[in-house]
């Protein structure tokens, strides 16, 4: 029986959907992840505000959408409008990342870092709560998905796209497709420019780059405002995906897949973050395909993953390709 | 006392601030499973974020021996026993989860224990045994229709049951105690055992080690200690009471579910109360319990509880509500919109400005002040006065 349905996941069609559903989910991953990675790499500052920031930029991207999109309004227009939703919410969490960093973590520094667990922990519980406050002024349903945010999908995005012989989402694509391009911005950013030299030298030794002359503190802002704003512009992409969704439970759904990806990865390494974003992804996809086909148990994806976590932990606490004494290791 | 102040002229005002009996024994459970999370993580400097598995473990054991569904133990099994058997198996998981995370520490340690504890959320999540339907979680069946006995096993006079509504009442004295003010007591009396055997050991020579761990763990190791011994038997000691706490809780209320015993925001809230009440002071936690609870249940919607929006809306009268503010919505809609059950709101503000401006919480403030515990203070105090 076993060996059956093994046989029949390593045919063609069905592991190449489970490749592309997990390349999928590793893009999402990895566009949840990345503003994580930035802020714990450079600042040592674990932000458990990370998922509630993520699910306002959701609503945020979905406000847009909604507003923007009417029934008659083609394809390419909704794709445009859509980058421009990405690119508004991102500009607008930047500045709110900007303000919570000089306002409230930067009073912070001196102390022991469990302190920026526990501010962060708190903004969680107020972000969520306003967001509930407002929804209930427009009469929304917290809880549930916001599906008039899913409706202003383009309707080819919903189709299935038959490649060789593999059925796909044209979603998931489209999902592989901005994970890439986020990678490669994240990338060039961090390897390429002049604030991209002073993010890893801070990184590497803060207090070196300080006496070489460079600002940290004003770095440490905007690399905080920076991982703000790309929660949002992940949480904007999880607005059109059925499976997650603008919702507040989102914000926890986001923040422990993000923190697996980011530990498994080594903390504050962005090439760990991608890696691990691609296996947790591919372990998720391969597990949903073995619960749907296989194995009875309604968690098992998720199970899975904290067992990755765990397991990553107990042989490599520095995680794949982090470095040992960052995070109080 | 509640009684009395709800009979007199300050009947609203005093419904309003004060917390139902019912509430209150929420407090004490929950502020028994927060000092067991301050006992750890405040006093060895140890996050343990997963320490919802433990609370979790002592609520599902409590259901399942109750059910008969538990190994070895019949549905007929007195609750201190099966109290203690929640400490003892929550000690298990402990000392499990303890063997490897405690060869991490900081952040790296928080991780991993939330690790383990979400695996098991999952698990239990999904498990088809503990409950019908295990998404919604167990309830203690109709065959133990009648509440859990706290007092010593097997003599009946020295029993009461607890539970919200199959407590025994008491007359005493001419006065008779309902089955939640009852509760309220017994359930307090093993969260006062507890907390006296917590207090034992933080005062001991090993709680002496778990400090020096907190405040310089190298020193600690160059002194001699093998420190990893020390932190695991905390871990479990610290499992212990947690399993207790969860037992407490399964125990009044009957039934649990995977969320409110073993997801992460549990500890959340339990991180919640060592905070405010006092990272590091063993009472701390429960105070900051009571004041979390009070501020919640002050803000929330009815009740018996009173709470803020019945008290204001009885104050400004049906005038006033039904005036417009903007756009169309009411004074009432709009105190409504405001406070109705978002609790969350103020108590995530409040808990934020304590981690900015009043680190030490409430009962390490005020020790700082008076340099020292109560205990020490007053008679210092009272000798000085003599003087």
């Amino acid at each position: 029986m076993i060996l059956e349905t093994l046989g029949e996941f390593l045919t063609i069609p069905e592991l190449g959907t489970v490749v592309v559903n997990g390349l999928a989910k590793s893009a999402l991953y990895v566009m949840i992840a990345s503003g994580l990675t930035l802020i714990f790499g450079l600042m040592g500052v674990l932000n458990f505000a990370h998922g509630s920031l993520t699910m306002v930029g959701a609503y945020l991207g979905g406000l847009v959408m909604v507003t923007a999109v009417g029934q008659a309004t083609g394809s390419v227009t909704r794709l445009a409008v859509f980058f421009v939703a990405i690119l508004l919410v991102f500009a607008v969490l930047t500045v709110l990342g900007g303000a919570i960093e000089t306002t409230l973590i930067r009073p912070l520094y001196d102390r022991p870092p469990i302190y920026q667990i526990l501010l962060t922990f708190g903004l969680t519980l107020v972000i969520d709560e306003i967001v509930r406050i407002v929804l209930g002024v427009f009469g929304m349903q917290p809880i549930s998905d916001w599906q008039a945010a899913l409706a202003t999908k383009p309707q080819f995005l919903r189709e299935p796209a038959a490649v060789v012989g593999i059925s796909v989402r044209w979603l998931a694509v489209f999902q592989i497709v901005l994970g890439v391009a986020t990678v490669v911005g994240i990338w060039a950013f961090l390897t390429k420019t002049r604030y991209g030299l002073y993010i890893r030298a801070g990184s590497e030794d803060s207090e070196m780059a300080a006496a070489l002359g460079i600002d940290v503190r004003q770095v440490f802002t905007v690399v905080f405002a920076l991982g703000i704003g790309l929660a949002g512009a992940a949480g904007t992409l999880l607005m059109w995906d059925a499976t997650w969704g603008a919702s507040v439970p989102l914000a926890a759904e986001t923040l422990l897949p993000a923190f697996i990806v980011v530990i498994v990865g080594g903390l504050g390494t962005f090439r760990g973050t991608v890696v691990a974003a691609v296996v947790v992804g591919m372990t998720d996809s391969v597990m949903t395909w073995w619960f749907q086909n296989y194995i009875q148990f309604t968690g098992l994806p998720e199970l899975v993953l904290f067992l990755v976590l765990v397991v990553t932990l107990i042989v490599r606490p520095q995680g794949l390709f982090g470095v040992e004494g960052v995070g109080g290791h | 006392m509640y009684h009395t102040l709800l009979n007199s002229p300050v009947q609203y005002e005093a419904e309003m601030l004060l917390p139902t009996v019912e509430t209150m024994v929420g407090v004490l459970y929950f502020g028994l499973f927060a000092m067991s999370f301050d006992f750890i993580s405040g006093y060895t400097g140890y996050l343990s974020f997963g320490h919802a598995a433990f609370y979790g473990t002592g609520a599902y054991t409590v259901i399942l021996v109750a059910n008969g569904k538990f190994p070895l133990l019949g549905p007929e099994t007195p609750f201190m026993l099966s109290l203690l058997v929640a400490g003892l198996l929550a000690v298990v998981v402990a000392l499990l989860v303890g063997l490897v995370s405690f060869r991490l520490s900081g952040v790296y340690f928080a991780m991993i224990t939330l690790g383990f504890a979400q695996v098991l959320y999952v698990f239990i999540r999904g498990w088809d045994y503990v409950a019908r339907n295990p998404r919604d979680g167990p309830a203690v069946g109709p065959s133990h229709a009648s509440g859990f006995d706290i007092g010593v096993p097997w003599v009946d006079q020295l029993n009461l049951a607890i539970g919200v509504l199959t407590g025994d009442e008491v007359s005493l004295l001419g006065t008779t105690l309902s089955g939640t003010t009852v509760s309220f007591y017994m359930v307090g009396l093993v969260v006062l055992v507890c907390y006296f055997a917590m207090q034992r050991i933080i005062h001991s020579p090993f709680g002496r080690v778990m400090i020096a761990i907190r405040e310089n763990e190298e020193r600690a190791v160059a002194i001699g200690y093998n420190t990893y011994v020390y932190k695991l038997a905390a871990f479990c000691m610290s499992g212990f009471f947690a399993g207790i706490a969860g037992a407490l809780f399964a125990g009044f209320r009957r039934s649990a579910s995977p969320e409110n015993s073993f997801y992460f925001l549990v500890s959340g809230d339990a991180l919640l109360a060592s905070i405010i009440g006092g990272f590091g002071t063993l009472a701390g936690p429960l105070y900051g319990r009571l004041f979390d609870e009070t501020v919640r249940e002050f803000l929330s919607k009815s009740g018996q509880g009173g709470g803020l929006l019945p008290y204001l809306r009885l104050l400004l009268g049906e005038g006033t509500l039904s005036t417009p503010v903007v756009g169309g919505m009411t004074v009432g809609g709009l105190i409504d919109t405001l406070l109705n059950g978002h609790a969350s709101l103020y108590v995530g503000v409040v808990f934020v400005l304590f981690v900015l401006y009043v680190p030490d919480g409430l009962l390490g403030t005020i020790r700082n002040r008076i340099g020292g515990t109560f205990a020490d203070a007053l008679p210092a105090k009272l000798r000085d006065e003599e003087e």
